[in-house]
């Protein structure tokens, strides 16, 4: 099998690592979105808090860095990177992962007792909005 | 704050790395690589024709790149990070040699800040 033959395994397990990178996302953003805001969080609910930044460091983080690693393979390989819906799609991925550092530090602090859920309203629609854009840029490649 | 004192309060309250550790090493990954992109890899494309240096070592040097950032957001998102601290650290990435600085910068802030 040569390199080329490889390529639709590569872009299967880039797009799986995007689906499970954004389940865990918008999933633990909904849970963050639940807790009450600006206030300590109970036992109950630094438990939870515990458990989902244990799903996020198990789960959702290494496969952000699947997404990573397939995504600059599949780029170099295709020689995609001087495309402009590339460009612009990196745009969109460097905010989700952004998100999702703030987030998985956040969940980290509120894991071990330190930290109030800040802002969460808003998160979820750009998260939303930055997937949807990022699916349609991967797969229309408009410009 | 030594090296040795930073590595003894390294781990969070549950025994896990502390953020700042991370980000030390993140920062250190990221500016070795692009020190080896801008010192090596370059000059061997340009001067011997090796465009097979620029070809690897860009990419790894991408993949650095976007881990010293989220490591970067992960650690600010406490909110205790003055805006300059953030851009100073997220500019030193685009900096070639820079990011070697960026350890003392942290260890620095980290002072400044209290133990966190």
């Amino acid at each position: 099998m040569t390199f080329y033959e490889f390529l639709p395994w590569l872009t299967g397990l880039h797009v799986a690592a995007v689906l499970v990178f954004a389940g865990g996302l918008v999933g633990e953003t909904i849970i963050l979105a639940a807790l009450p805001q600006n206030q300590s969080l109970s036992q109950e609910q630094q438990n939870l808090a515990a458990f989902v930044h244990r799903l996020d460091r198990r789960l959702t983080a290494p496969a952000l860095l699947l997404v990573w690693i397939l995504g600059i393979t599949l780029a170099v390989t295709m020689g995609w990177f001087s495309e402009t819906w590339l460009q612009v799609k990196l745009v969109f991925v460097l905010i989700l992962s952004a998100l999702h550092g703030m987030q998985s530090g956040l969940l980290r602090r509120l894991a071990n007792g330190s930290g109030q859920v800040r802002g969460q309203a808003l998160r979820l629609t750009i998260i939303l909005a930055a997937f949807v854009l990022v699916a349609i840029l991967a797969v229309v490649k408009p410009f | 704050m030594t090296g040795q004192e930073l590595a003894q309060e390294a781990r969070e309250p549950n025994g896990e790395r502390s953020p700042i550790k991370w980000l030390v090493a993140a920062s250190l990954f990221e500016a070795v690589t692009l020190a080896l992109l801008v010192c090596v890899a370059v000059p061997l494309k340009h001067a011997a024709g090796f465009e097979i240096a620029t070809k690897i070592m860009g990419p790894v040097h991408g993949l650095a790149f976007l881990i010293y950032l989220w490591t970067v957001f992960n650690t600010v998102s406490d909110g205790s990070w003055k805006a300059s601290a953030i851009a100073r650290l997220v500019l030193s990435a685009f900096v070639p040699f820079a990011g070697f600085l960026t350890p003392r910068f942290i260890r620095h802030q980290r002072g400044a800040l209290g133990r966190r």
